[in-house]
């Protein structure tokens, strides 16, 4: 009786291990898949969805630390999901470079009017700044205080402008847009300063 | 001094300053007003060239670029 127990355990274990072996093959491939897939959007996906991609491979680090320690089957049961999410991240990574290229189109087009008009608001406010520079005395509407902080917000406008122009020639267009709106907003400043009607 | 916002037509420049003439204008007059120095009337003489010919010859209704 005892010798037949002994074989039954031993055959029990011999099937468990012939099923494990049966099982490393595809789980081993299920996770090359994985990366394969993972790789082709890992770079598009670091740059527009993060976050998405920490949790995949996060997801993927798990299946692998099981597929070393053996537990194929978890490794097989867990593929399913890691799939979905490298499809999901892939969808997400589309999107965010679509929504990132259509920006970038749109601070394009912004970036040509801006360019075209700037430089008129620096050259009319340089013009009037020089002018002033030349008076004896300033007008009674423009006291000191107003004419040195318009002078010191031209010079900003000025280092600001040649910032964008170096970073649109780089490329940056969006950083050209956001330092051409600051540009514009301190030149509201201090055409205001300067008592100069905006057109 | 009333101050005219818009740019004349033809103007490419949206930010540029605009005053019309009124009775009893002159450029000093109006150089002092926006400039503080009469002695400046050249700078807005100079500005408005293709309109005017003698600097103590403006009209009412003129509108002159105040650079």
């Amino acid at each position: 009786m005892r010798k037949t127990t002994h074989w039954i355990v031993t055959l029990a274990a011999a099937a468990m291990l012939a099923a494990c072996a049966g099982q490393k093959e595809p789980a081993t491939q299920a996770i090359q898949k994985a990366e394969a897939a993972l790789a082709e959007v890992r770079a598009d996906a670091a740059q527009f969805a993060p976050d998405n991609l920490a949790g995949v491979e996060s997801t993927l680090a798990g299946l692998k630390d099981n597929l070393a320690k053996g537990d194929y089957k978890a490794v097989l049961a867990g593929v399913g999901g890691l799939t979905s999410g490298i499809a999901a991240l892939k969808d997400s990574a589309a999107a965010g470079k679509s929504a990132m290229e259509a920006a970038v189109a749109a601070a394009s087009a912004e970036w040509s009017n801006m360019s075209g008009d700037l430089p008129k608001m620096v050259e009319a406010i340089g013009s009037r700044i020089g002018t002033l520079s030349k008076s004896k005395k300033l007008p009674k509407n423009i006291d000191q205080a107003s004419f040195d902080s318009a002078k010191s917000g031209f010079e900003m406008m000025q280092s600001t402008w040649s910032e964008a122009t170096t970073a649109a020639a780089s490329g940056n267009v969006m950083d050209a847009v956001a330092k051409a709106k600051m540009i514009k907003d301190k030149g509201a400043e201090v055409m205001q300063m300067l008592n100069m009607s905006a057109g | 001094m009333a101050v005219d916002e818009k740019p004349a037509a033809g103007d490419d420049n949206p930010y540029a300053q605009y005053y019309t003439v009124k009775k009893g204008d002159t450029l000093s007059k109006i150089a002092e007003e926006f400039y503080g120095d009469k002695m400046l009337y050249p700078q807005i003489f100079e500005a408005n060239r293709d309109q005017l010919k003698d600097p103590n010859k403006i009209k009412v209704g003129q509108k002159l670029r105040i650079p």
